[in-house]
């Protein structure tokens, strides 16, 4: 097929000059169509990135928004909000489009109707907040780490008791979550983070050359 | 042997002793039903009152420092109620505790134990109840 469309074109376009001509439109409208095809990609991931997006699905509203709601990361006196991807989708490109792909697992689980019920989500909190402690573990709590910098935080603004807390993320190697879990969303009983994997080695992170002044 | 079990299903004889009278039936309904809602409106009551203490206890900041099961920097509710149990003045202590800001030990450092966002106190009692009864 594509020989005789060769031939065909060949046949119209005969000199040299009309067959660059044509080329370069065909080469143009093929970049066009890319460009296009990727900002369309990075508009519709941008879209799964908003509040209106994952409360779109009732389980997600009827559940954990209502939880989230009124909560420090909801409402304060600074009106500074972190939303549900603020949390649970990395910002970093190469994870976040690993968890993207990810989330079709969830996608399947609303249509099986996993937790869609409130009682099924209740009986199931236990296992998503796992899930959630597991990563933060894994990442040195990343996505907390997105605005909270341990390294610029102001001892003079926190009490005598949280400054000592916070002095364990150096000796004892404790991570965010360790201490502060069921923040966003109502806590689920049982162990804590640090109970559940005590055995994680939780990858230090190191500071980004972006985050460093230029000097 | 001819047992004689269809006796047990035949239609009884009714009289006086075995009807009741259109007046005590409806007694009967009435008492019955006022009983059911009673019963039913006093775990309702108990739902809201959790709601509206646990609702309060969040806007207090109390789940920074303690949970329902969990050690954190304060001790678990569960372990609050295990403790006071049976105490009469049990009630008393909480409220002393929640209304004076005792000074309280977080990582060897003493700080003020925080104060319930309310100055309502049939609400702080709410509170206190929920503790008590985790």
């Amino acid at each position: 097929m594509l020989r005789t469309i060769w031939g065909a074109m060949r046949a119209r376009y005969p000199s040299r000059r009309q067959a660059i001509v044509m080329v370069s439109v065909l080469v143009l409208v093929l970049l066009m169509v890319g460009a296009g095809l990727v900002v369309a990609g990075a508009a519709g991931l941008a879209w799964t990135e908003t509040l209106g997006f994952c409360t779109g699905c009732h389980e997600m509203r009827d559940n954990v928004y209502k939880e989230y709601k009124d909560t420090i990361h909801d409402k304060n006196r600074a009106g500074v909000r972190a939303i549900c991807s603020d949390c649970h989708v990395p910002r970093e490109p190469g994870p976040l489009i690993l968890r993207k792909m990810q989330a079709t697992f969830e996608v399947i689980g609303h249509l099986r109707g996993v937790i869609n019920t409130r009682e099924k989500f209740l009986a199931k909190r236990e296992e998503l907040a796992h899930h959630v402690w597991k990563r933060m573990k894994e990442t040195d709590s990343l996505e907390c780490r997105n605005c909270h910098d341990a390294q610029h935080m102001d001892p003079s603004l926190q009490s005598a008791g949280a400054q000592a807390k916070h002095k364990l993320m150096q000796t004892q190697g404790k991570t965010c979550i360790d201490c502060h879990y069921g923040i966003a969303h109502d806590e689920p009983k049982g162990p804590t983070p640090e109970e559940l994997y005590p055995n994680i080695k939780v990858q230090r992170w190191k500071e980004r050359p972006s985050d460093a002044p230029a000097t | 042997m001819r047992v004689n079990s269809t006796a047990r299903f035949a239609p009884q004889t009714r009289d006086e002793s075995n009807t009741n009278t259109h007046g005590v039936q409806m007694k009967t309904l009435i008492v019955s039903v006022s009983a059911v809602l009673l019963a039913g409106s006093a775990i309702l009551v108990n739902a809201a009152d959790d709601a509206a203490a646990e609702s309060l206890m969040k806007k207090s900041g109390c789940f920074k420092c303690h949970s329902v099961d969990k050690k954190k920097d304060g001790p678990a509710y569960h372990e609050v109620a295990t403790k006071h149990k049976g105490k009469p003045d049990a009630e008393q202590e909480l409220y002393k505790h929640l209304t004076t800001q005792p000074m309280v030990k977080i990582e060897g450092k003493e700080e003020k134990h925080a104060k319930l966002k309310t100055d309502d106190d049939a609400q702080i009692k709410n509170v206190i109840q929920y503790i008590l009864s985790r």
